[in-house]
């Protein structure tokens, strides 16, 4: 069984924001709704040395999710590669996911009365391919596969640099990687 | 707005509100009933705690985004959630049949045994009812000001103290009797200490998101809210009045009990609003549109 997790490489991330927009399409998501923004820390320092860095987030999808412990109608649910979904039948749209979640990564669509979140495009996955946001990101900043797989991309990639974990104090086990300068 | 994280509202702290009296209610009426008999309760107060207590089930299914399918929440046994609709589903249950004793009418009204063993399942599901929202709220890590066991032990308070006020409203509108001002007014100044010592702590021992939150108590958004409202009207206002000698005004203590044990739950769910921002998240939120300008409703 195949374990899927995501590295955002913030060194070579412009914050071009094209995995959102891509995002936003190809999920055909709400106007107002965004599954991964970039967020931007900066400019530091003082010229000429400033520094800038983009941070993408997403859906963690924690080894320990909070938010599928909190769903009473067991919309939310983690298959056993770990990625983490909405059953959009069984979702009564009581957000205790929204608050149990402490990335914001859940998003409430009024409209249709449920909650929505990335899902790591596990329609794509299952056909073999890559999300969208991984696959247009043009500097590779994203980098997606199986942490089962020692010879996958992102083992390698894992095993040779130091990576962050975004509040690991709070016990959720993300598995989304971060690489910082 | 979406964009701004669209967090749970004002319906849920009336659900809290009203559940946390309506449990608290059907348990001191078995409580009373098995220590000091049937005199301590009024009937209609009896009756009037698991009708709160459905009040609170009803404006949570309206909190829902899609109520029709409320009964889905009772369907995943691990969550908390679920486990509190079904304690309140079964709170209303012992609580109407608890009280129903009372009417000699009925033909259980004399089967004692019947009672009390009704008496003990209200206490405990009622009780359960009244402290859970506080457990609900203080498992979640990424809420600052709700994380932790403290908020559990002010949400039981203040759900005893609402209950109580609210039998004492009904045993002096409609048995003509007070029984609880003394009670009350402990209950009160525990109130006071206690929400002091909650917001001393967090502002001052634990870390810094928590301590930023609370400051918003003491000196920010949520001032007035605390000292005027909740401690001031909702707190030391009816403590006075319970401890005058014979006064006439009792009945606004009990209402200004009730009035600040809800403003006291709507400022908790408000609060809960601010989360643990990740990197340069609270400034990316910032710039995003609040979801009322012209663009957007062109958009829709």
């Amino acid at each position: 069984m195949a374990r899927y997790a995501m590295v955002l490489d913030t060194r070579i991330c412009i914050g071009c924001h094209s995995c959102t927009v891509a995002c936003k399409i190809n999920n055909d998501l709400p106007v107002d709704m965004i599954y991964n923004p970039v967020t931007t820390i900066g400019p530091t320092g003082v010229y000429p040395n400033l520094h800038m860095t983009h941070i993408p987030l997403l859906c963690m999808h924690c080894d320990n999710p909070p938010c599928v412990d909190a769903c009473p109608t067991g919309a939310s649910q983690q298959r056993e590669d770990g990625i983490v979904w909405v059953e959009d039948e069984k979702c009564v749209g009581c957000k205790a996911c929204v608050m149990a979640c402490p990335y914001g990564a859940r998003h409430p669509n009024l409209e249709v009365g449920i909650v929505q979140k990335c899902n790591f495009c596990m329609d794509l996955v299952d056909a073999g391919e890559e999300p969208h946001c991984v696959k247009t990101c043009h500097q590779r900043a994203r980098i997606f596969g199986d942490l089962d797989d020692p010879n996958s991309e992102i083992s390698l990639l894992l095993n040779s640099e130091r990576s962050v974990r975004l509040l690991p104090e709070l016990g959720t086990e993300p598995y989304v990687f971060y690489i910082m300068d | 707005m979406k964009h701004k994280e669209t967090t749970w509202g004002w319906m849920l702290a009336v659900d809290f509100f009203f559940a946390g009296m309506g449990g608290a209610m059907i348990a001191l009426a078995g409580i009373s009933y098995l220590f000091f008999g049937d005199a301590l309760t009024a009937t209609i107060g009896n009756f009037i705690g698991p009708i709160f207590v459905a009040m609170g089930a009803g404006f949570l299914v309206l909190e829902l985004g899609r109520p029709l399918q409320a009964w889905r929440v009772f369907m995943n046994p691990k969550a908390i959630l679920t486990f509190g609709a079904w304690n309140m589903t079964l709170a209303i249950g012992f609580g109407f049949v608890f009280a129903s004793f009372r009417i000699a009418s009925l033909p259980w009204a004399g089967w004692v045994w019947a009672q009390q063993i009704t008496a003990v399942s209200s206490i405990i599901t009622g009780l359960i009812v009244a402290t859970y929202p506080g457990v609900l709220l203080g498992r979640h890590n990424a809420r600052p000001f709700w994380t932790g066991p403290g908020i559990v032990s002010l949400f039981l308070l203040s759900s005893l103290l609402t209950g109580l006020a609210a039998h004492d409203l009904a045993n002096s509108l409609f048995a003509n009797t007070t029984n609880f001002s003394k009670l009350l007014a402990g209950l009160l100044v525990l109130q006071v200490v206690l929400w002091g010592l909650y917001i001393y702590m967090k502002c001052t021992g634990t870390t810094n998101r928590e301590a930023t939150i609370a400051q918003q108590w003491v000196n920010g958004d949520f001032a007035v809210g605390f000292w005027a409202i909740l401690l001031g009207l909702g707190s030391l206002v009816p403590l006075i009045i319970y401890l005058l000698p014979s006064n006439p005004i009792m009945t606004l203590a009990g209402i200004l009990v009730l009035l600040g044990g809800a403003w006291m739950r709507w400022m908790v769910v408000k609060s809960g609003e601010y989360r643990t921002w990740l990197p340069g998240e609270e400034f990316y939120l910032s710039r995003l549109p609040r979801g009322d300008e012209e663009f957007l409703k062109a958009l829709k």
